[in-house]
């Protein structure tokens, strides 16, 4: 019964309570399940930016060979999550603000917020100052696909935008419409 | 007379296959013919269309073919002569008719005319067959054993034929219709009288001109003669004779009113024999079985309310007993104590010591006796006329209740009460089991509820009343109490592994629903999870009604112990 923590091929430190099997039932109890809750949202944000995924669907339970089979499923104990499952603790995420439903008005899949959009901002503004791109005009192309692997790689449009919306809002940027997209110029922040 | 008494009149104006029998074939038509009634002609059967059958020969008149139509059945006809006719006379066919065939009582041609149910295989025969198949059931071939009511007319007509009296009455009458009204004082008299009833008037003689013409034979005034030999010609003006006089012999040959005669003639002897040894012919069959069964059950219901009448005295009966077994252990216990006393105060007294020395034996006897018959003052149900006031008839009821339960105190030959190995039992059994204990003056389940507060304080260890979330209740011991039983059922589960609910309830010796009861409790106290089989990857499956084990709750105090 002792339960133990596992590393997984990805290098990824799972939590002793993964190999559990009561983890993957939704308790009813409703305290019981808040805690449990709790731990699926930590795992999942752990491991998010442990692998740098943006985004959870329910049908990632489904199937094995997803980017989420690590943690959604425990081949070991013969467990996994149940769609309706996830959708629950999606629906907590983004009750507690570390994830938002993408795209808006469904609950099938959410963008996570392993990092705030704020600490996005902050992290988009110092790239940018690191790279000596400030005062020139970046498309969103530029930032998602740089030649020199940055962390912001990849990052879903829709963070972006909303980190460069908090930028503009603290002076820090300037959103600028471009031919074929959108495009940013960062500032120095006047102080 | 012969045209009258072995024919029946049939309404012409019905088509001709409307008057057949189900079973009856037509065979042949002929239209211009007339009918001669033994030598002489018969008026009003002068034109008409004559029909053979394979049972019938049709007469339908073609002037009045409502009144003057008749059927004549074959087995009445004995033998035929055919004349092929000269000159101006027609070819005509002769038909001599036997009277005996009257006897065989199957003139009944109304009886075919209804439904009716074979008595050995319920089979409900259709209407409108032959009189000879209307007697065998059409699905068994089992002779009718009831026959219709319009065959004993026949046979009391046949009766009347036999006497010496000069009866021109039919078979087929129907003596309400040909009723003659008197002349003289216009009572309605059988038709077979020549005299009036009630005056002694003579009766008109005529009288077949006064019945309605439907129900009325052919008219035959003459030849009143029963011994005479009888006969019917047909005389065929246009022709036709030798084709329909073909049909008709074969007809004849083949006899197929008679198809069924031997069962029928085995029918009757069959019946006798069973009139005979008083056999019933309604106790055979399918709806024979049926009715006994009926009887039988029936006569067991009556059994038991006068069982049950039975039972009920005895209650009456052992209440008054219970009080006598009552007053007596008082009389003997205060004799006891008086007769102690007198041999204490007066040991001089002779008759005093006598009196103490039988007295205990009587006593003892008596006591003896009264447990033997099962009214020992210590397991008497305690009644509400035995308690002075409510409260401590509760009390009583408690203390009771706890015997039941517990046992007695110092437990004897081992058998203790309900819940002597067992921590908890539902209350629907505690009432069950009390009132069997008790076995006179139950007690209803209101009353339990008011004895079961007083209860912790007449037991020990303290018996206490839970209700589940789901409205069970159930009696438990301190064991079984909600902390109690989650303390030793996480333990359980730590030591033992996850578990089932069947597995804890066997381990707790418990029934399976009460266990679920308590683990829903703990669940829902946080005491323990569940592992659902349905969230297995492989083997469960959601369609499987996965089982659910339990584990103790290991979310509690759970710190994270992964990847920061």
């Amino acid at each position: 019964m002792a339960l133990s923590t596992q590393t997984i091929t990805t290098g990824f430190l799972l939590p002793s309570i993964h190999s559990a099997p009561p983890f993957f039932t939704q308790q009813p109890n409703p305290s019981t399940q808040s805690i449990a809750t709790e731990q699926w949202v930590r795992l999942i944000l752990t491991y998010a930016r442990h692998r740098k995924l943006f985004v959870l669907r329910v049908e990632d339970t489904e199937t094995g060979g997803s980017d989420w089979g690590e943690i959604l499923r425990n081949e070991r104990i013969n467990r996994k999550v149940l769609p309706s499952h996830l959708s629950s603790i999606l629906e907590a995420m983004v009750a507690k603000n570390v994830a938002a439903y993408d795209p808006p008005k469904q609950t099938r899949s959410v963008l996570l917020y392993w990092r705030l959009p704020e600490e996005w901002a902050d992290v988009l503004h110092e790239w940018a100052t690191s790279t000596g791109q400030l005062n020139t005009i970046l498309t969103f192309y530029d930032i998602t696909d740089p030649p020199i692997e940055s962390p912001l790689s990849n990052i879903p449009v829709p963070l972006l935008r909303k980190a460069i919306a908090i930028l503009v809002k603290s002076g820090r940027a300037q959103s600028i419409g471009v031919a074929d997209g959108e495009g940013v110029r960062f500032f120095t922040p006047s102080r | 007379m012969a045209l009258r008494s072995c024919t029946v009149s049939v309404d012409g104006s019905i088509p001709i296959q409307a008057l057949l029998y189900d079973d009856e074939e037509l065979f042949s038509s002929q239209d211009g013919v007339g009918i001669y009634n033994g030598t002489q002609k018969s008026p009003g059967h002068q034109n008409g269309v004559v029909h053979a059958t394979s049972h019938r020969i049709f007469y339908i008149d073609a002037q009045y073919s409502r009144a003057h139509s008749f059927a004549l059945d074959l087995n009445f006809v004995a033998q035929t002569e055919y004349y092929a006719g000269l000159f101006k006379s027609s070819p005509k066919v002769t038909l001599h008719l036997s009277g005996s065939a009257v006897t065989s009582g199957i003139s009944t041609p109304k009886s075919g005319f209804e439904s009716w149910e074979c008595e050995v295989c319920a089979f409900r025969n259709p209407p409108g067959l032959s009189p000879t198949a209307v007697r065998v059931c059409g699905l068994c071939g089992v002779p009718r054993t009831v026959l219709p009511e319009t065959t004993a007319p026949a046979s009391l007509a046949q009766q009347n034929s036999s006497t010496p009296l000069p009866s021109t009455v039919s078979p087929a009458f129907s003596s309400s219709q040909n009723s003659v009204a008197c002349s003289v004082c216009t009572f309605l008299n059988h038709p077979s009288l020549r005299s009036c009833e009630m005056c002694s008037a003579e009766l008109p003689r005529v009288r077949r001109e006064s019945v309605p013409p439907s129900r009325l034979p052919s008219p035959d005034l003459e030849d009143t003669d029963p011994s005479a030999p009888k006969s019917i010609k047909i005389s065929f003006r246009k022709g036709g004779d030798k084709a329909f006089y073909n049909l008709l012999k074969r007809s004849l040959q083949s006899k197929a009113w008679e198809a069924n005669g031997a069962a029928s003639k085995l029918k009757i002897a069959s019946g006798s024999i069973e009139s005979d040894t008083a056999f019933d012919g309604t106790t055979s069959g399918i709806s024979g079985i049926l009715r006994t069964v009926e009887t039988s059950a029936q006569g067991r219901s009556t059994h038991m309310q006068e069982s049950l009448r039975d039972l009920e005295a005895l209650m009456i009966k052992a209440k008054d007993m219970v009080q006598l077994a009552a007053e007596l252990n008082e009389k003997l216990t205060a004799a006891s104590s008086s007769t102690s006393n007198t041999s204490t105060s007066s040991p001089m007294s002779s008759s005093a010591t006598l009196v103490a020395s039988t007295e205990p034996e009587e006593a003892t006897f008596i006591r003896s006796s009264l447990s033997q018959l099962g009214l020992q003052m210590s397991n008497t149900p305690v009644t509400l006329d035995m308690m002075k006031d409510e409260r401590r008839w509760f009390e009583e009821l408690a203390r009771e209740l706890a015997r039941v339960l517990q046992g007695s105190t110092p437990p004897k030959d081992g058998a203790g009460g309900m819940m002597r190995n067992r921590g908890m039992i539902a209350l629907d059994e505690v009432w069950g089991g009390w009132n069997r204990a008790r076995g006179v003056a139950l007690i209803p389940p209101s009353t339990l509820l008011q004895v079961i507060p007083l209860l912790p304080s007449c037991t020990d260890p303290p018996i206490r009343l839970r209700t589940f979330p789901s409205g069970l209740n159930v009696l438990h011991t301190p064991p079984y109490t909600r902390e109690a039983f989650a303390a030793r059922l996480s333990s359980f589960f730590v030591m033992m592994g996850p578990k089932t609910t069947i597995q804890v309830a066997l381990e707790e010796n418990l029934t399976v629903s009460l266990v679920a009861e308590m683990i829903d409790i703990g669940e829902s106290e946080g005491d323990v999870c569940r592992d659902d089989a349905s969230a297995a990857i492989s083997g469960g499956g959601s369609g499987t009604g996965g089982e659910v084990r339990w584990w103790p709750n290991l979310f509690l105090g759970y710190t994270w112990d992964g990847q920061i």
